[in-house]
């Protein structure tokens, strides 16, 4: 069994790599990560999947019902880290197969695969806490910077994290991005990774949080007829049955965290595409609280004032 | 802090835990419940946002949970959901704040028919409880249910103050749990959380509800509601509510030479004493008419 083979078991069983092993995996994912177009083309047969967010034991359930890669053929549309409880495991794993099986799993970038935002909300913390040292969390983040921005499934569906941007109408101009890059705060790059379909607007919607777009079935319409696309298949937000169409079927939103935060009770999806684009969402429930190693859900009395 | 919790305590106190599944107490007239329960469905989203008349709502809505304490004797009925929060929240309605990008934003250029969402994203609501009073069915034949307003339930202002030493002896917890009513991550700008948690104890309950915003880089707002009940042999039962308001921007914090990153906010009783009050009051709840 070769070295890469046997970092792949053992982060099946929950178990992260040395900070030496991570270094160097690092550095051949980056070989192969640095060849991929800003639109990565990729074949079908593929399973879709959205956001896992360091559930770990939820990724498991996902190749269950899935199946396990190289055997299915995957693309996982980013968010891998943070606000779960083993990002550190989660991301390793998914990168160990991409550097073992590079052809049968693409993994594009979320917004959370950023320096700025793993800081913020977990991922930085459990590299700290589990490494003594931000090296691993350095490692992992100049990959993030290495992951491609988006996916073309058969030239037919448009694969993305977050969703379009009002600088970009071809698939060309995605194509010219300078990716190699922390996720600025604005720009093409930007929305991309953040940006969400809003039903109350027909055009573009300016987020009231003065940053951040939201754009219409009219711009989704024109994306898709420009591009010769069928349709858009995005992540990025929570959807409580899993999969959410908008649009008259013009976009689909993924969503492959169940019980999301370990609380809120949602079902997970994936969309399976057999050879010839015929679509079936898979939608299963977290994994049971005895085969993951987290506490209890029953909340400790506490003597808050 | 795990309390084992003890049948003796329980017994000695005069208290039952509920059965049948349900989570609760009975404690001297009160059944004190809740419910956790996972967020809206994609439907009954849809149907709230019609109620509350708007077309935001925070995504995760956990709009079956809640906290409800009632007093079997009088009918008095006190309670916390996620409605009657996010009904605040859109009365309130304050102004958007803006996120630290939004400045660089001002400088792209605009794409064609461009509309400018103007709702408040942080879901700030006043909210701090609702009350009724619910007739026994049986005992008067016939289930009556009547609103806050003409029931003759209402919050007094009050000099008295919740006995904080009191409630810092430890005393056995009967029962404990905590409830989110609502959360919405800001689109990863940070945190909007409304959470009410509940402690029994063998000579009063006190709960806390708590709604949360630390808006990443710009403000953190806290608003505290705290209800204390101690057990009497008084035919209506004595609640005091306080409220405390808190709120400060990262720049003022900065100035104080305290931490400006996010990280280090995650937790709102850590870092509370930090941001200034803005509103404090307290209230007695007061019993008129006949129930």
């Amino acid at each position: 069994m070769s070295d890469l083979d046997r970092q792949i078991e053992q982060l099946k069983n929950c178990e992260p790599l040395k900070e030496s092993e991570v270094k160097a995996l690092c550095l051949k994912a980056m070989e192969i990560l640095v060849e991929e177009s800003n639109v990565q083309r990729v074949d079908a047969p593929v399973t879709i999947c959205g956001d896992i967010h360091g559930q770990f034991y939820d990724m498991k359930e996902l190749f269950k019902v899935g199946g396990d890669c190289p055997k299915t053929n995957y693309l996982f549309l980013g968010d891998f880290v943070d606000r779960g409880f083993y990002s550190v495991e989660t991301f390793l794993l998914l990168l160990a197969l991409k550097v073992r099986y590079p052809d049968r799993i693409t993994l594009i970038r979320g917004n959370h695969e950023s320096r700025q935002i793993t800081q913020v909300y977990g991922f930085y913390d459990e590299c700290l806490r589990k490494y003594g040292s931000v090296n691993v969390w350095r490692y992992c983040t100049d990959i993030f910077d290495y992951l491609s921005l988006s996916a073309l499934i058969e030239n037919k569906i448009f694969s993305v994290h977050g969703g379009l941007s009002p600088a970009m109408t071809t698939l060309d101009q995605i194509r010219i991005i300078d990716r190699k890059q922390e996720v600025p705060h604005d720009g093409a790059m930007c929305d991309l990774l953040w940006s969400d379909p809003e039903d109350i607007v027909d055009g573009w919607g300016l987020s009231p949080r003065g940053a951040g777009f939201l754009f219409g079935g009219s711009v989704v319409t024109s994306f898709n007829h420009t591009n010769n696309i069928d349709y858009i298949c995005r992540a990025h937000q929570l959807v409580m049955e899993g999969y959410k169409w908008m649009f008259n079927n013009q976009i689909v939103t993924v969503w492959s965290a169940p019980n999301y935060c370990y609380r809120c009770g949602n079902v997970a999806a994936i969309l399976q595409l057999d050879e010839n684009l015929n679509k079936q969402f898979c939608v299963f429930d977290a994994a049971p609280q005895d085969s993951r190693g987290n506490p209890a859900k029953k909340p400790a009395p506490d003597y808050f004032l | 802090m795990e309390v084992e919790l003890d049948e003796k305590e329980l017994k000695a106190a005069g208290a039952e835990l509920l059965i049948d599944g349900r989570r609760g107490i009975r404690i001297h007239g009160w059944e004190i419940e809740t419910h956790n329960r996972s967020i809206l469905t994609s439907s009954n989203f849809e149907l709230w946002e019609q109620k509350l008349q708007t077309s935001h709502l925070p995504e995760m809505v956990f709009g079956d949970s809640s906290l409800v304490l009632k007093h079997m004797e009088t009918g008095i009925k006190i309670y916390f959901n996620a409605f009657d929060a996010l009904a605040g929240w859109k009365k309130e309605a304050l102004p958007p704040v803006e996120v630290p990008a939004a400045a660089q934003w001002k400088f792209r250029s605009k794409p064609f028919q461009q509309v400018i969402l103007d709702y408040d994203y942080t879901f700030t609501t006043p909210y701090s409880g609702s009350e009724t009073i619910e007739i026994n069915a049986e005992k008067h034949g016939g289930e009556e249910k009547t609103s806050a307003e003409n029931n003759g339930l209402c919050w007094e202002d009050s000099h008295e103050k919740i006995d904080l030493v009191s409630l810092s002896l430890k005393e056995p917890i009967l029962f404990y749990d905590e409830v989110i009513l609502y959360e919405d991550e800001l689109a990863d700008n940070g945190i909007s959380l409304l959470t009410v948690k509940v402690r029994v104890m063998p000579s009063c309950w006190f709960l806390l509800l708590r709604f949360w915003l630390r808006v990443d880089g710009v403000l953190m707002r806290l608003r505290d509601t705290r209800l204390h009940c101690v057990f009497s042999n008084s035919e209506n039962p004595i609640i005091l509510r306080e409220s405390c308001w808190r709120e400060a921007k990262f720049q003022a914090l900065a100035e104080k030479g305290y931490p400006t990153d996010s990280a280090a906010y995650n937790d709102p009783s850590i870092i509370c004493d930090r941001l200034p009050i803005i509103m404090q009051k307290t209230q007695k709840l007061r019993v008129s008419g006949k129930l």
